[in-house]
C-alpha cells in the first residue's frame, strides 16, 4: 500500500431494505494509488461505491476521507468534501449540453472552470468539439468520457469509478482506462469497480477481491493468486 | 383588424397561462410531483396584488408594475412555504401523497381567501394604465401590452437563469437526475425549494397580470390549474418550452373560438381536442422525449 490512505473504509455494511450487499467490509485507498475492486454481479461493488458516496445507506462501519469520518454527511457534501463519483451507466444529465454536463458539477469562480474545463478536453479530446452537444446525442464511449470528466470537474481526492468499460468496445474502454491511469498518476486516489478483471487489473496497482459482499483478497495486482480471482468470479 | 385585435388578445392571456404553465413545468420536473395548488398560487398572487394596491407608501393606489416585485418576492416565499410544508416532509413517499398535499393547500389557499376577501370579483391595478393604444387603428389595452411585455420578460429571464448561470445547471440537473446532482455535489433540496420559489413566484406574477382584466375570486384557481396542465400536456409532458407554447395555443383557441361562437362551446371543444391529442399523439404537440427535455 502506498502512503497514508486517502479513503479508509473500516468494517462498512450496506444494503437494499433487509438484504445485506456489503459486509463488514474494509478497504484503503491512498493518493495515487488505482485500486480495482473485482468480483462477480452482485459481489457487493456497486453497493460499496455508492454506500461510500452516501447513495446507499450504511447499516454499520465508517467511512473516512483524509482522516476525516465523513460517513453522516449527505452524498453532496461528502463530494464537497472531496469524493468523486461515476456511475454505472454513466448517468449523464441528457438533456444538458456536454459543457453544462461537465461545468454543473464544479464549485469553483468562472475562471477555475475554464481552467478545469480545458483539462477535461484535454483529457477527453473526443469531447471538445461536442461541447455544445446535447449529451444524449453522444455515443456510449463519449458519455463514458464525460461522466468521467464531470467527477473530475468536481476536483475530487478520491474517484469511484463503477464499470467504466460496461457496454464499451474494447478501443473506447482502452481510452478510458488509459485516462483512468493518468488521473491516478496525478495523484488522486481511485477505486474501480469492474467486471472486466484483464482491464482494471491493466490499470490498478492493487485489488480488492469481493465476493457476497465481502473482501476475500486484498493485495498489489503481481501477487494476486490466479485461483482466487477465479474463485471470486466463479465461487468456489 | 379584428383578427389583429384577438391575436393581441389571445397573446396577453396566453402570456399570463404561460407563466402559469412554466411554473407548473420546473416544479413538475424538479420533483417529478404534479402541484395542484398551482392554480389558486395564481388566485393568491392576484388577491396579493388586490390587496397591496391600497397600503403602500403613501396610501395611494400604485400602478401594477410597482407591486409585481413585491408580489413575486411574497409569493416566492409562499412556495418556499409550500414545499416545506407539503412537498418535503412527502418527497420519499408515491407522487399521489404530494398530488394530494398540493390539493390541500390550494383548497387552504381557496378557503383562506374566502375568509380574508369574500367571495366578489376583485379586480387589482393595471400594470402601467387602465387605457387603450391606436396603433394605426389596431386599438389595443395597454394592459394587454403590458401584460406581453412583462410575462416575456419574465420567461426570457427564466430562460438565462436557467441556460447561463451556475445556479440554472444545477436547477436542470436536479431536474433530470435528481440523485446524479447530489453525486455531482449539488445541494438537491436547496435546489427544490428555488424551483418552489420560482414557479410560485410566476404564479404569484401570472395571477397580478389576469387580475386586472379578468378578476380575480377565491376559485378561480380550479379553471388555471386545467390550463395549466392542458399546456403541459399537449407541450410534451415536462417540456418547458411545449408547456409556454402550449399555453399560448390554448389562449388563441380560446380566444378565437369564443370571438365566433361562446366562451362554453370555446371550453368544451379546447377539452375535445385535448382528448383528440391524448390519443393522436400522446407525447404532446411538441413533445420530446424524457431524455431529451431541456
Amino acid at each position: 500500500m502506498m502512503g497514508n490512505p486517502l479513503l479508509r473504509v473500516e468494517g462498512l455494511t450496506a444494503g437494499y431494505g433487509g438484504a445485506v450487499a456489503v459486509d463488514r467490509l474494509s478497504l484503503s485507498v491512498a493518493a495515487g494509488e488505482a485500486v480495482a475492486l473485482l468480483g462477480a454481479n452482485g459481489a457487493g461493488k456497486s453497493t460499496l461505491l455508492k454506500a461510500i458516496l452516501g447513495l446507499v445507506p450504511a447499516t454499520g462501519g465508517r467511512v473516512r476521507l483524509a482522516g476525516e469520518e465523513i460517513g453522516a454527511l449527505a452524498p453532496e457534501r461528502r463530494v464537497r468534501r472531496g469524493l468523486g463519483y461515476v456511475p454505472e451507466g454513466r448517468r449523464v444529465f441528457p438533456g444538458m449540453s456536454v459543457r453544462d454536463n461537465l461545468e454543473v458539477a464544479s464549485r469553483l469562480g468562472w475562471a477555475e472552470r475554464a481552467r478545469d474545463l480545458e483539462r477535461v478536453f484535454a483529457l477527453f479530446p473526443a469531447l471538445e468539439g461536442k461541447a455544445e452537444e446535447r449529451a444524449w446525442r453522444l455515443s456510449g464511449g463519449q458519455q463514458q468520457m464525460l461522466a468521467v470528466g464531470r467527477a473530475l470537474m468536481g476536483r475530487p481526492r478520491v474517484l469511484l469509478l463503477d464499470e467504466p468499460s460496461l457496454g464499451l468496445s474494447p478501443k473506447l474502454a482502452g481510452e478510458v482506462f488509459a485516462a483512468v491511469r493518468a488521473i491516478a498518476a496525478a495523484g488522486t486516489a481511485v477505486l474501480v469497480a469492474e467486471q472486466s478483471a484483464a482491464r482494471a487489473l491493466s490499470a490498478a496497482g492493487r485489488v480488492v477481491l469481493l465476493r457476497l459482499g465481502r473482501a476475500v483478497h486484498d493485495g498489489p495486482v503481481e501477487t494476486l493468486p490466479a485461483d482466487a480471482l477465479r474463485d471470486a468470479f466463479l465461487g468456489g | 383588424m379584428i383578427t389583429l385585435q384577438l391575436l393581441v388578445n389571445g397573446l396577453a392571456l396566453g402570456a399570463a397561462y404561460a407563466l402559469v404553465a412554466l411554473g407548473f413545468v420546473l416544479v413538475l420536473n424538479a420533483t417529478a410531483a404534479v402541484n395542484f395548488a398551482q392554480g389558486d398560487l395564481v388566485m393568491a398572487g392576484g388577491l396579493l396584488g388586490v390587496a397591496l394596491a391600497p397600503h403602500l407608501p403613501g396610501y395611494l393606489p400604485l400602478p401594477g408594475l410597482l407591486l409585481l416585485p413585491v408580489v413575486l418576492v411574497l409569493m416566492a416565499g409562499l412556495g418556499l412555504l409550500l414545499a416545506a410544508a407539503a412537498y418535503l416532509p412527502l418527497r420519499r413517499r408515491p407522487p399521489v401523497a404530494v398530488f394530494i398535499s398540493t390539493i390541500a393547500a390550494g383548497i387552504i389557499l381557496q378557503n383562506g381567501a374566502s375568509v380574508l376577501f369574500g367571495p366578489e370579483p376583485r379586480a387589482a391595478p393595471p400594470l402601467l394604465g387602465g387605457g387603450t393604444l391606436d396603433l394605426g387603428g389596431l386599438v389595443v389595452a395597454e394592459q394587454s401590452l403590458a401584460i406581453i411585455a412583462v410575462a416575456a420578460l419574465l420567461i426570457a429571464g427564466q430562460q438565462w437563469l436557467f441556460g447561463r448561470t451556475q445556479l440554472g445547471r444545477r436547477l436542470r440537473a436536479t431536474a433530470q437526475d435528481p440523485e446524479m446532482a447530489r453525486a455531482c455535489g449539488v445541494p438537491v433540496t436547496a435546489m427544490i425549494l428555488i424551483t418552489f420559489a420560482l414557479g410560485t413566484a410566476f404564479a404569484g406574477a401570472a395571477g397580478l397580470l389576469l387580475a386586472n382584466r379578468y378578476f380575480v375570486t377565491p376559485t378561480a384557481g380550479g379553471d388555471l390549474i386545467l390550463k395549466a396542465y392542458i399546456a403541459v400536456t399537449i407541450g410534451g409532458w415536462g417540456s418547458v418550452p411545449g408547456a409556454v407554447a402550449g399555453a399560448l395555443l390554448i389562449a388563441l383557441f380560446e380566444v378565437g373560438v369564443s370571438s365566433v361562437l361562446s366562451y362554453p362551446v370555446a371550453l368544451g371543444l379546447l377539452y375535445a381536442t385535448l382528448l383528440v391529442i391524448l390519443v393522436a399523439r400522446p407525447q404532446g404537440l411538441f413533445g420530446e422525449a424524457a431524455r431529451r427535455r431541456a
